[in-house]
């Protein structure tokens, strides 16, 4: 294969990945804009309880009021953590909202229906984003958790958490500081998705899909490589029921099930998104806690219940 | 310094939101997703351009009200300045810069083309589609007016193939050879299918004889018109079309199917 034909294809991979990914991160990036104007932190302390088992649990069901995909949940969830939300329960609303919300229940239901894999998916990635959130519970410093750059977002620059208090603004100014936030944010946040959607295409362009085939049938390989696969995809939460559905046939149920639960928390895109945000030490449990419930979830279903 | 940047930022939005237009009046959008979410880049397109000139507009008016020192005006900017926070004081820096201009640039320079035989080699070409969930929409369509993917679904769902013999096809496609057709009057016609975006396509093909095989281009677009035949391939049995035209023609608008 010439030069030329390889970085045509590769340019196609990486155009498309970008165009269809940039609309949710741009969706994410206004709707951030539109907390920033309109909820303030008052609204936040009201919504989250203090029990934090509870705040998890309110945590886990935030994307049906915020309904974004995975690129658009790390600017939302940046915002919210600059209106005071905990760090524990801003952790379960970044895993939980990919899946957790309106569009992607109605995507899966179109590709899948009523039955094991809707109602596998939702349960793991519930079971997943609470669990974590509440691990990050023994965290008390939000600084060992976010970035110093994110930190100074929301701490006006000291190293202690200082909410800096907020007004709800007026229908027009409001709209108009939405807007000029979200051009800002995306340079913010689209930085990573590039760098992300390019690593995506390069591995799609270079590595042959045809290997991992061989692998569809055993109980642990396959669960093994679907994982794989949604990471290195990097799949929009909101489609990606639809290439799962391409895989249903081949694969096992467990891997599927991998496939739609990890993939929308991980992947190539959103680990390089999550570098921006939160500390090393952070984003490797944020890829490494998801991947091992998620793998076992696949692999424990695979070999004990037969679908 | 950070004027120069801001400028920059604006417009990286605007012309972003006009390679976007370019794309959705072109049709050349269809080359990197599914038909089914051209609204999506719609809204992208409008969000880009909004953005941009948004951002323009501002700045303009604060070199009008620098130019002139209005007081009033500054009065009426600050108060605004300090309900907008830093807004207007920063600029993304030169890193952001050149990583957000990437999608651009790939876009102008390198030439638009959809996903063809070179992007094969790494998802596969397979004989087989899943249909899961939409087992019954090939039986809709007549034999007559199945395309490659339809064909691909039915020989899929079907237990025996002896029922393809003899059943016409009129399929578009492009023209795909590799070791495995060597010396044989074969080829495969194939297509893409994608379900959201050019990240998930898979590759569909359907086994072509005829006797010019070895005279196509790889990746050209053929229409072809035949029979079908049931031959052991790889001791498999296979339907092959037996070729009783087969023409060039030009791209179709929508390079890939959406199953």
């Amino acid at each position: 294969m010439d030069i030329f034909t390889l970085i045509t294809t590769f340019s196609t991979r990486f155009l498309g990945i970008f165009i269809e990914a940039v609309s949710f991160l741009l969706l994410g990036t206004l709707i951030s804009g539109l907390i920033e104007a309109f909820v303030t932190n008052d609204d936040i302390v009201k919504l989250i309880p203090r029990n934090p088992i509870a705040a998890t649990l309110v945590g886990s069901m935030l994307g049906f009021l915020f309904p974004v995909c995975e690129c658009g949940v790390v600017p939302v969830t940046r915002r919210l953590y600059q209106k005071g939300l905990p760090v524990s329960v801003g952790i379960t609303f970044l895993l939980a909202a990919p899946v957790m919300n309106p569009i992607v229940l109605a995507s899966t239901y179109a590709a899948f229906g009523f039955g094991p894999i809707l109602v596998g998916r939702y349960v793991i990635s519930w079971v997943m984003a609470v669990s974590i959130g509440l691990l990050f519970n023994f965290q008390h410093q939000p600084q060992r958790v976010i970035r110093p750059e994110a930190m100074a977002l929301i701490g006006g620059g000291s190293s202690e958490a200082i909410v800096i208090p907020s007004q709800r603004m007026t229908l027009l100014p409001g709209l108009k500081k939405a807007i000029t936030l979200a051009g800002e944010e995306f340079f913010e946040m689209g930085r990573f998705l590039i760098v992300g959607s390019l690593l995506a295409a390069l591995m799609q362009t270079l590595i042959p899909q045809e290997a991992l085939r061989a692998l569809a049938n055993n109980p642990v390989n396959s669960v093994l490589v679907m994982a794989g696969l949604a990471f290195v995809l990097s799949l929009c939460s909101t489609v990606d029921a639809f290439l799962a559905l391409s895989f249903a046939r081949t694969f096992t149920t467990g891997s599927i099930l991998t496939f739609l639960t990890f993939g929308p928390m991980v992947d190539i895109k959103t680990t390089s998104m999550y570098m921006g945000m939160f500390r090393r030490r952070t984003v490797f449990y944020l890829v490494v806690l998801p991947f091992l419930i998620s793998v076992l979830a696949g692999i424990w279903l695979n070999l004990n219940v037969k679908f | 310094m950070v004027r120069t940047r801001q400028w920059l930022q604006a417009s990286l939005l605007l012309f972003t939101g006009l390679y976007f237009l370019d794309n959705m009046l072109s049709g050349r959008i269809y080359f990197y997703i599914n038909e089914r979410f051209g609204w999506l880049s719609w809204m992208s397109t409008i969000l880009f351009l909004t953005l941009g000139i948004f951002r323009i507009t501002d700045l303009l008016k604060t070199r009008v009200e620098h130019s002139h020192e209005a007081h009033e005006h500054d009065i009426h900017e600050h108060t605004e300045h300090a309900h907008a926070g830093h807004t207007h004081a920063s600029a993304p820096s030169w890193l952001k810069l050149g990583i957000v201009s990437i999608p651009l640039l790939m876009g102008l320079i390198i030439p638009s083309k959809p996903l063809g035989a070179a992007a094969v080699k790494t998802s596969g070409l397979s004989t087989q589609f899943s249909s899961q969930g939409q087992q019954t929409s090939q039986f809709n369509v007549s034999p007559a007016d199945r395309n490659v993917l339809d064909w691909v679904r039915a020989f899929n769902s079907s237990s025996g193939m002896n029922e393809f013999t003899g059943q016409p096809a009129d399929l578009i496609g492009f023209v795909y050879r590799d070791i495995r057709f060597d010396g044989k009057p074969q080829f495969m016609i194939a297509r893409f299918a994608i379900s959201c975006c050019v990240a998930d396509a898979s590759a569909l093909g359907v086994i072509v004889q005829t006797a010019d095989a070895a005279k196509l281009t790889q990746d050209s677009w053929v229409h072809v018109k035949g029979k079908f035949v049931v031959q052991s391939v790889d001791q498999h049995d296979t339907p092959v079309l037996i070729a009783e035209s087969v023409e060039q023609t030009t791209q179709p608008t929508h390079p890939y199917l959406y199953p």
